[in-house]
């Protein structure tokens, strides 16, 4: 089992390096690449199981946009062939057509989907996500400079019961394409839905019976899940 | 600058609602400036400024730098306003300059010590040209305000006035880049016994050489992305510093240019806070004696602290900002170094979040918790909503479960703690700290009524 993390030292913001740990204890027999910034993703030569993109700043989306264009092909392919996929918060955006900046400039993504990202960096959106997922419940927390735009309604990948989807009028969040998975969502998502990390564990063939620490994970997604379904907890 | 009539009419509303609210018994900090800005959107570039302004901001030590370069100035015989009492965003500098100013705007002070807010600096520098601002450090923040550390750094080096003069950390890789055209001085901490090869801290946010991105080389780390670094394949390195110091954390002494200084604390936090001021102070202009003299009089406000060895235990308080991995990272690393056996007493809830909303705890996962997996730490006792997530969050750090408890509510944390160590930390957040001294008052009547003896635990030495 290869799991690729790519650039770990850059795209790490909300918390992903924890979370790629606990991805660790999970899987303590996958071997875990952590692929830098000007180095080559292994995707490109290796037969990876899994690849991760955490949150990252607006110029570092740049950065990345720059390094990942000549691999689109490669990316695309990961995709089709069922690899597992996941990228959190505003690395979402990169899988789209573009980047709007406040000027009205646009930055080039892979589009591989067809939304596109807006930014608004004197606004910070901050918000809780409740969401419905393949028969369970997920939570989670956004804040981000941008939303998206564009139609997910055929690749979204939950849907939004409380809280919004790409953009604040969007009730469906995040992009899927067989197990290409990408949301808004920030990094501690893994830990705190029990349920999703089964999933992934599920979709990448090492299916356990319990995770580590997995009561303690589900006592505290029970007591979280209590707030966020309370009419009275504000979003 | 001609003054308008609508900045008559906001100094006139400034200066009847402090009034009003100073009657009221109220501090007045805030809701004056606002009121004043509200009439008059230009009111700060055109309220006169005392002819000296020192700015302090930066993301940790802004408040206790700007209080002590006030404290040392007024010692020293200046006639110094400041906005310790009130809100460090432009409302907040508004009510300062409002109190300090006559009903016609002239300015009644010589002097100007303002703590300015980074989130804030675009709104400030446009009307209030500080002669220096001195930057503590930027590091990781709440992220639903400040994001990350690269949009604080754009956000403050895009807003200075070209005209000021900057005093940087130069161990701070990130915000010693800040303004690079501005005229600037250096200061530095000589490599100290506690400094490592590599980063122990989850967050370095300058692994990367921000020129070519290859990995940088650090000559030391202090901790997180302090310290000494350069590209091997580039060329960008940490800058050079006129101002380095020699911190001795055993005697608790400073000594800069052959002048001694008390450090008035045992963090290297702590230890940078006492050289930026120095180092400011110095660039205004007074002689390191006299600094060094004023400093010795000086307190730094201890409600952030307090220690009280009780039948052989030693109580400690020490605020752990909430949402702020770094700091709460610090503490940790503080904790686990000191000698002994602990029990910890963990009061971390967001206070606003948990009235009405769900904490967003991204900040657990950069915070290293991993400190407190340490033999010498029997027992974590967690107090409020979020212990079952702070739990979990102990046990991917690899803190056993049996040595985890959790209440949801700090109230009961008293009766969780076993006094079978030698000392007591209660970390807490800001907000909670009336909570966290009743916690700790119910901890010493216990120890004070001797359940200690009872349990037939021996007080010993340490
Ligand atoms: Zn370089």
């Amino acid at each position: 089992m290869i799991i690729e993390v790519l650039y770990p030292s850059l795209a790490n913001l909300y918390g992903e390096t924890t979370a790629i740990a606990y991805l660790r204890q999970c899987l303590p027999q996958a071997e875990i690449i952590p692929t830098e910034i000007n180095e080559e993703p292994a995707f490109v030569t290796k037969p990876v199981n899994m690849v991760f993109l955490g949150g990252m700043t607006e110029n570092t989306q740049e950065l990345v946009l720059e390094k990942l264009l000549p691999y689109k092909k490669h990316i695309q392919d990961v995709i089709e062939r069922q690899i597992v996929f996941l990228a959190l918060s505003n690395a979402m955006e990169l899988f789209g057509e573009y980047i709007e900046k406040e000027d009205g400039t646009k930055i080039q993504a892979l589009g591989l989907f067809p939304t596109y990202a807006k930014r608004h960096m004197d606004v910070r959106y901050n918000s809780l996500v409740l969401g419905q997922m393949e028969g369970f419940k997920l939570l989670g927390f956004k804040s981000q400079f941008s939303d998206s735009y564009g139609d997910n309604s055929q690749n979204y990948l939950f849907q939004v019961l409380r809280g919004s989807g790409l953009n604040p009028g969007s009730k469906l969040e995040g992009l899927r394409r067989h197990n290409f998975m990408a949301t808004y969502l920030l990094g501690p998502m893994l830990v705190l839905n029990p349920a999703f990390t089964k999933y992934i564990l599920k979709l990448l063939g090492a299916e356990v019976e319990q995770l580590p620490y997995e009561a303690s994970l589900q006592e505290a997604f029970n007591r979280r899940l209590a707030e966020f379904e309370d009419q009275n907890t504000r979003y | 600058m001609k003054k308008t009539w609508r900045f008559r009419l906001a100094m006139l509303i400034g200066k009847m609602a402090m009034f009003a609210q100073k009657v009221l018994g109220m501090n007045a900090t805030y809701f004056p400036g606002k009121l004043a800005i509200r009439i008059c959107p230009d009111f700060l570039g055109q309220i006169e400024k005392p002819p000296m302004v020192i700015g302090v901001t930066g993301t940790n030590g802004k408040t206790t730098c700007a209080n002590l370069i006030g404290n040392i100035l007024v010692d020293q015989g200046y006639d110094v306003i400041s906005n310790k009492m009130g809100s460090n965003i432009n409302a907040g500098i508004a009510s300062t300059l409002i109190s300090g100013s006559s009903i016609t705007g002239k300015a009644k002070h010589a002097v100007a010590v303002l703590e300015i807010d980074e989130r804030s600096s675009r709104k400030i520098y446009s009307y209030i040209q500080p002669q220096w601002v001195l930057c503590t450090n930027l590091f990781r923040d709440t992220v639903t305000r400040e994001a990350h550390p690269e949009f604080v750094f754009q956000l403050i080096s895009e807003s200075l006035p070209a005209e000021t003069k900057l005093v940087l950390n130069a161990d701070d890789l990130i915000s010693s880049r800040l303004a690079p055209n501005n005229d600037r001085v250096y200061y530095s901490i000589e490599r100290m016994p506690s400094d490592t090869e590599v980063c122990e801290n989850i967050v370095n946010d300058m692994r990367l050489c921000p020129v070519c991105h290859e990995p940088l080389h650090f000559e030391y780390v202090r901790h997180h992305h302090i310290g000494k670094a350069h590209c091997e394949h580039c060329g960008f390195a940490s800058p050079a510093s006129q101002y380095e110091a020699a911190v001795d954390m055993a005697s608790g002494v400073m000594t800069l240019e052959g002048t001694t200084y008390p450090l008035m604390g045992d963090s290297v936090f702590n230890a940078y806070n006492i050289l930026a001021v120095v180092v400011l102070l110095r660039e205004f202009g007074l002689s390191g004696k006299k600094i060094s003299a004023s400093l010795q009089k000086t307190q730094i406000v201890k409600s952030r602290y307090s220690s009280e060895v009780i039948d052989g235990v030693e109580v400690v308080t020490h605020m752990a900002k909430g949402k702020n991995a770094i700091a709460c990272s610090c503490v940790f690393d503080y904790v686990r170094k000191e000698p002994g056996s602990k029990e910890i007493v963990l009061i971390l809830d967001d206070y606003f979040d948990r009235k009405n909303s769900s904490e967003n705890t991204c900040w657990y996962y950069d915070t290293d918790f991993e400190f407190l997996a340490d033999p010498s730490i029997k027992r974590i006792i967690v107090g409020g909503v979020r212990a079952w997530d702070l739990k979990v969050r102990l046990l991917i750090a690899g803190v056993s479960e049996e040595s985890i408890i959790c209440t949801p509510s700090e109230a009961d944390t008293p009766s969780l703690v076993q006094l079978d160590a030698d000392r007591i930390f209660i970390l807490h957040e800001l907000y909670l700290t009336g909570a966290a001294m009743t916690v700790r008052n119910q901890i010493a009547d216990r120890l004070r009524a001797g359940e200690r003896q009872k349990k037939g635990e021996m007080p010993h030495d340490h």
